[in-house]
């Protein structure tokens, strides 16, 4: 079915011989309009659950599941396989909470994650474990993170729990590059 | 709280993903599902042992755009593909034409280009680690470390020498990419064809392309091609694919161009491609052209798992 949906997709959008030069500035176009695709994100506090979306963004990731052709480092820009092939990447996501945390109804994080091929070069599945900080209000939560990767390392299923606050978080979280 | 934000990212999200193909992606999709729910083919007693010991030239089809191509001592595979599925759920009509643990060597594996059904992560996991892994420029970005001796990204016309091989990559008319939203920053680069010419034998693997007249004379002009694979398929919408596709009339024109003495069709039988009546529509169309322009000898269409002695 994914098949499909690339067959009927990519023909129309275009063609073209090889050596045709890339427009970077439409890389970089595309690139921004993928990112204001919003993660869904459910945070269970003790006492509530709260609904939000989620945007994320790479500031920095270290590939080493690809060949030495590709630069292991690489800023905001990430192409899938650079991610589920295997890496480590500092990412920063903000929140909004339709209803309220406390007084706000924005929150911040800052995440360390690995992301380590099981199928498929981590393409059809991968794991995803890593470290999470999120601050709500004035106060700042440390979670574990764990979870996994699927449909091309666009879709996330991450798991965060913070021991100290007791407060879980589940995320489906959408990563086009 | 949370039912109108998600419907409205999943709207989004149709839009996004479905913006570019409107109708023409719920056909796919229906064939796409028509196609889950058929049998794969069985092949009856396929070939366990391909390398032979001693030959000039020989083709074995393992189907789709995957050829194993023996000449003498050196072995060439071509967009491996040995899974039962790609792009996740699109599966194989026909079985793979040979197992890959029956391939003890393979000197050269070549990529055309990134999409699903050429760069196979799982088939290539499987291949014997001590070949050399020829990849188009541009598709470094979409290549994991498979272990191979080497790994080297070509650009058109660029020439790998060793050991009396030489393999040119050559144009295409395609596009690159492999999850649809990256084409727009992936375009110009990351597909080629290949020219393996090794003792006096030369072979023309296109990969996936479209037809362009300047593109198959050049190539013919530069090479004297004994065996020329070429895609004929997907077919339909005839319009819509014959931009970055060969139907069989369009790959007879081609191997014209080429000058080439032998044409083996590639690209079709093996998976359900585009909105084709059957996977056998291109097979029975290029019958039907060889019949009528007279090119028995010229064109010779290969069963899945067959191989070809074309010189001994």
């Amino acid at each position: 079915m994914l098949f499909a949906i690339f067959f009927s997709v990519q023909p129309l959008c275009g063609q073209s011989s090889s050596g045709d030069t890339i427009n970077e500035g439409a890389k970089w176009r595309n690139w921004l309009i993928l990112q204001a695709f919003p993660s869904l994100n459910w945070t269970i506090f003790p006492s509530q659950t709260n609904f939000a979306l989620e945007w994320r963004a790479t500031p920095v990731l270290y590939s080493w599941g690809m060949t030495k052709l590709d630069p292991p480092w690489h800023f905001f820009f990430v192409n899938p396989p650079e991610r589920f092939a295997g890496s480590v990447e500092l990412n920063v996501t903000g929140q909004i909470y339709p209803s309220s945390i406390g007084t706000t109804h924005f929150a911040w994080s800052g995440q360390l994650l690995g992301h380590l091929p099981l199928i498929e070069m981590g393409e059809y599945l991968g794991l995803n474990v890593g470290v999470a900080t999120y601050r709500f209000n004035d106060s700042y939560s440390t979670f574990g993170v764990a979870g996994l990767s699927t449909l091309f390392g666009f879709v996330h299923w991450n798991t965060k729990y913070s021991p100290r606050d007791r407060i879980w978080m589940t995320s489906l979280e959408f990563r086009f590059f | 709280m949370s039912r109108i934000p998600t419907s409205t990212v999943l709207i989004s999200a149709a839009f996004l993903i479905f913006g570019c193909g409107g109708s023409l992606f719920t056909r796919f999709i229906s064939r796409a599902v028509e196609q889950d729910s058929t049998r794969m083919e069985y092949i009856p007693n396929k070939i366990t042992h391909p390398l032979l010991p001693d030959v000039g030239l020989s083709i074995l089809w393992i189907g789709h755009a995957s050829v194993l191509i023996q000449i003498h001592d050196k072995v060439f595979l071509t967009d491996p593909v040995f899974e039962r599925t790609v792009g996740m759920l699109s599966r194989r009509v026909v079985e793979a034409g040979i197992d890959p643990a029956t391939l003890s060597h393979v000197d050269y594996i070549l990529i055309s280009h990134t999409h699903f059904d050429h760069l196979n992560y799982g088939s290539l996991s499987e291949l014997p680690k001590q070949g050399k892994l020829l990849i188009p420029f541009g598709a470094a970005a979409y290549t994991p470390e498979f272990g191979f001796q080497e790994t080297r990204e070509m650009k058109p016309w660029e020439m790998f020498e060793e050991d009396g091989v030489r393999i040119t990559a050559v144009p295409a008319q395609h596009f690159s990419g492999r999850y649809g939203f990256d084409i727009f920053w992936t375009d110009g680069e990351g597909y080629a064809g290949y020219v393996i010419q090794y003792k006096e034998k030369t072979v023309y693997f296109a990969g996936d392309t479209g037809y362009r007249d300047s593109l198959f004379t050049r190539i013919g002009e530069r090479f004297r091609i004994d065996v020329a694979l070429l895609p004929i398929a997907p077919l339909e919408p005839r319009e819509f694919m014959s931009r970055v596709h060969l139907d069989p009339q369009r790959a007879v024109q081609a191997f014209a161009g080429l000058h080439a003495k032998l044409m083996i069709p590639i690209h079709h039988r093996t998976f359900s491609q585009g909105l084709e009546s059957s996977v056998m529509q291109a097979q029975e169309e290029l019958e039907k052209i060889v019949s009528d322009v007279r090119l028995q000898g010229k064109v010779y269409i290969m069963k899945i798992g067959e191989q070809k002695i074309v010189d001994e």
